[in-house]
């Protein structure tokens, strides 16, 4: 067999990606490591070598735990509601029973992600006002007063308020993504079922969902990785607050890093959020095989 | 392998090179035509001043032709974010605005900002009309980096009417205080005394002066330095206390409002009370409420502080160590007393020119305000410019907290304590 000579013309064509991606992803990612043993700030142009010491107080930082837990929270509640609600949307929207009103549908829920998410805090701002937002007024006027609450101002809800928050944004996605997924299953399938006398609910467990695995494998991992990325919604809307118990780690990360001037430490909180990032992909990619048959 | 790489580095250098060559070109064009340009960054992206920095760039750029000048605007809590991260390279404004104290001696310290000494000793004639005393926030090691503009401080604004209606007097201590908030609850106000606490910095104010009135002077300066601070005092635990009490009378609503949705609750007459800065007194008025005065915060029963000090700095300017000495014309212009004139005429902010605020150009509460400011026995700097900005944090965040009954001053103080020996280090 004669060896194939090396193609210099594929490689000429990735060269600017890979450049790209060198510059802006892979080379900062190095620096990241780097910075985490060093102890500087933006005014200052030296660093003082601290080798472990960011690590440490990591252990000893308590905001660390509460937006850890507030980013699995975030996880948790977006892939039950993005992934789990989302699929049962789509199929749904996909019935012949609303092939009529579905178009309209799906735009109204595509809608919100059009619109850019610091609009769409500012407008959640709104409507999680204490005395004339929308949430509230609402609650009042279907005689749910006692449900009133001062949503972004109290530590319980507000973390949920910006789960909600983007829910709301994001759900329409994943539907699009859902809707795809399940125009590709072949018809057969169905009127097979049909024949078989099987319901709506069976057809959903049997035929849907196995058929669009994959779609929910990769809705999964956007939504949990998204979760863990997660910082305009939090950020915009509270600020982390009151006191720390809306933060999540991007916003800890950014507030160390630019409003306390903790530079080498927000290096090593980045790690933690690459880290866990990394790791979570690696276990879907493990658990769900994807790519290989049966 | 090696043809590869070699490739590959020609495409880098290409790339590399055909960037800064795009750039260079760009210097050239604009040396051609000897225009000289400034690039002017401020924090009023909102109007009126806005607009009025933009009449006065096109002033200058009138009466000098050979300068252009690039406006750039963010405001707050922004703007602290990017001068953070300009001043960290060399893409640094020539001409900027500036918070006073701390904040200004951190952008000092990234050794990027010009000395103004010998400027303002050639031109006397034009530093000499800066009130003197509002240099203090932008000297360090006896050298001044920045000229003053704005001045301002803060004081409780109170609503007239609401007062005369109750019989009350304006209170001259903090027990008397409590009783007139107490009073104006129980005349059916839900929140006698407002504000917006989502924004930090509207706590630190509060704690700044709380903690200025109730603590030795002597132990806060010790504190507020990061290389001795403690923060052992008892009394810091009584201003939270104090604090916490304040936040009682400012209802359920305070945490989720921020200090733009207070000052209008008080604007609308709905709050009686409200911590306001003098900057914002044209603002109150232009909402249509006229009948307001202001008292400084009251004297605190057996606080060890200066109960007649006032809490507020002012706002200025610096430049880039780089920047061109056409810059330095234009500072000398926006700190003219015929600017400074026009500006407090249009924005109703005071400012800190002599011969620039007179009932020309102010109504007679912001002049009552501006003699407030000039006349006051000391200026307390603004909490979070004071101490460093991780102390300052905890006790912004505390606050939150601490309305929102979660935590207790003394949990608060161990945090601040901890943190205080980890900065010493």
């Amino acid at each position: 067999m004669q060896r194939r000579k090396f193609n210099i013309i594929p490689v000429l064509f990735l060269l600017p990606s890979i450049a790209l991606l060198l510059v802006f992803v892979y080379i900062p990612l190095i620096q990241n490591f780097y910075n985490s043993f060093f102890d500087f700030s933006v005014f200052s142009q030296t660093k003082t070598f601290v080798g472990l010491e960011n690590f440490k107080n990591l252990l000893a930082d308590k905001v660390v735990s509460v937006a850890l837990l507030n980013n699995v929270k975030y996880a948790i509640i977006s892939v039950i509601l993005q992934v789990g609600i989302a699929l049962v949307l789509a199929y749904i929207l996909e019935d012949k029973l609303f092939h009529r009103v579905a178009p309209f549908l799906r735009v109204v829920y595509f809608m919100p992600v059009m619109i850019s998410i610091s609009v769409v805090a500012l407008l959640f701002g709104f409507v999680y006002n204490p005395q004339m937002g929308l949430l509230n007024s609402f609650l009042e006027l279907i005689g749910l007063e006692n449900l009133k609450e001062v949503w972004l101002g109290n530590p319980e809800t507000a973390i949920y308020s910006v789960i909600a928050m983007s829910q709301w944004h994001s759900i329409g996605f994943v539907t699009l993504l859902f809707i795809v997924a399940i125009q590709k299953i072949p018809k057969e399938l169905y009127e097979a079922a049909d024949i078989d006398g099987a319901g709506k609910i069976r057809k959903f467990f049997s035929i849907t969902v196995p058929q669009v695995r994959e779609a929910i494998f990769v809705n999964t991992l956007i939504t949990i990785t998204g979760s863990m990325l997660v910082f305009n919604e939090p950020y915009i809307l509270t600020n982390g607050g009151p006191g720390f118990s809306s933060t999540v780690m991007s916003v800890h990360m950014y507030q160390t890093g630019f409003v306390k001037d903790n530079m080498g430490y927000a290096s090593t909180l980045a790690i933690i959020i690459f880290l866990l990032t990394a790791v979570l992909a690696l276990i879907q990619i493990k658990l769900s095989r994807t790519g290989k048959d049966d | 392998m090696k043809r590869f790489l070699a490739i590959f580095m020609t495409v880098l250098l290409l790339a590399l090179t055909a960037c800064s060559s795009s750039a260079g070109n760009e210097e050239k064009k604009s040396s051609d035509k000897d225009v000289v340009e400034i690039n002017f960054f401020h924090r009023w992206p909102n109007e009126p001043r806005k607009s009025f920095y933009d009449q006065k760039i096109k002033e200058f750029e009138e009466a000098n032709p050979g300068v252009k000048i690039n406006v750039n605007s963010v405001l707050n809590d922004s703007y602290k974010e990017k001068i953070r991260v300009l001043v960290s390279n060399d893409d640094l404004p020539d001409i900027f605005s500036s918070w006073s104290d701390s904040f200004a001696e951190n952008l000092v310290s990234s050794g990027r900002i010009m000395e103004l000494d010998n400027i303002l000793a050639e031109d006397s004639e034009w530093a000499g009309k800066v009130i003197e005393s509002q240099f203090a926030g932008f000297t360090f090691d006896e050298k001044k980096y920045g000229v003053p503009f704005t001045v301002d401080g803060k004081a409780f604004f109170y609503n007239k009417e609401a007062f005369k209606k109750n019989n009350l007097e304006v209170p001259k201590t903090y027990k008397e205080f409590i009783a007139v908030l107490d009073k104006l609850q129980d005349a059916g106000y839900e929140t006698p005394l407002v504000e917006g606490l989502t924004n930090a910095w509207a706590i630190s104010h509060y704690m700044g002066t709380i903690f200025q009135r109730v603590v030795d002077p002597a132990v806060t300066a010790k504190d507020y330095n990061v290389e001795t601070g403690e923060f052992t005092d008892p009394g810091y635990i009584k201003g939270l206390e104090i604090f916490k009490e304040l936040t009682d009378y400012m209802g359920d609503l305070s945490t989720a409002i921020d200090h733009e949705a207070a000052r209008n609750m008080f604007a609308s007459g709905e709050a009686p009370i409200v911590y306001m800065q003098f900057a914002e007194v044209k603002m109150v008025e232009d909402q249509g409420m006229k009948d307001f005065g202001f008292f400084d915060f009251p004297e605190i029963e057996g606080g060890k502080g200066d109960s007649k000090a006032l809490t507020g700095a002012p706002e200025g300017w610096m430049l880039s160590k780089n920047a061109p000495k056409e810059a330095v014309d234009f500072l000398k212009f926006l700190t003219s007393e015929e600017t400074a004139y026009d500006f407090t005429k249009t924005d109703g902010q005071l400012n800190a020119v002599q011969g620039a605020v007179d009932e020309g150009n102010t109504s007679p509460a912001r002049l009552e305000a501006y003699e407030l400011v000039t006349n006051a026995s000391a200026t307390t700097p603004w909490f979070d410019n004071a101490v460093n900005i991780n102390i300052a944090d905890i006790f912004m965040r505390g606050g939150q907290t601490l309305a929102n009954e979660q935590t207790t001053p003394g949990d608060i103080m161990k945090e601040v304590q901890a943190e205080a020996k980890r900065l010493k280090k």
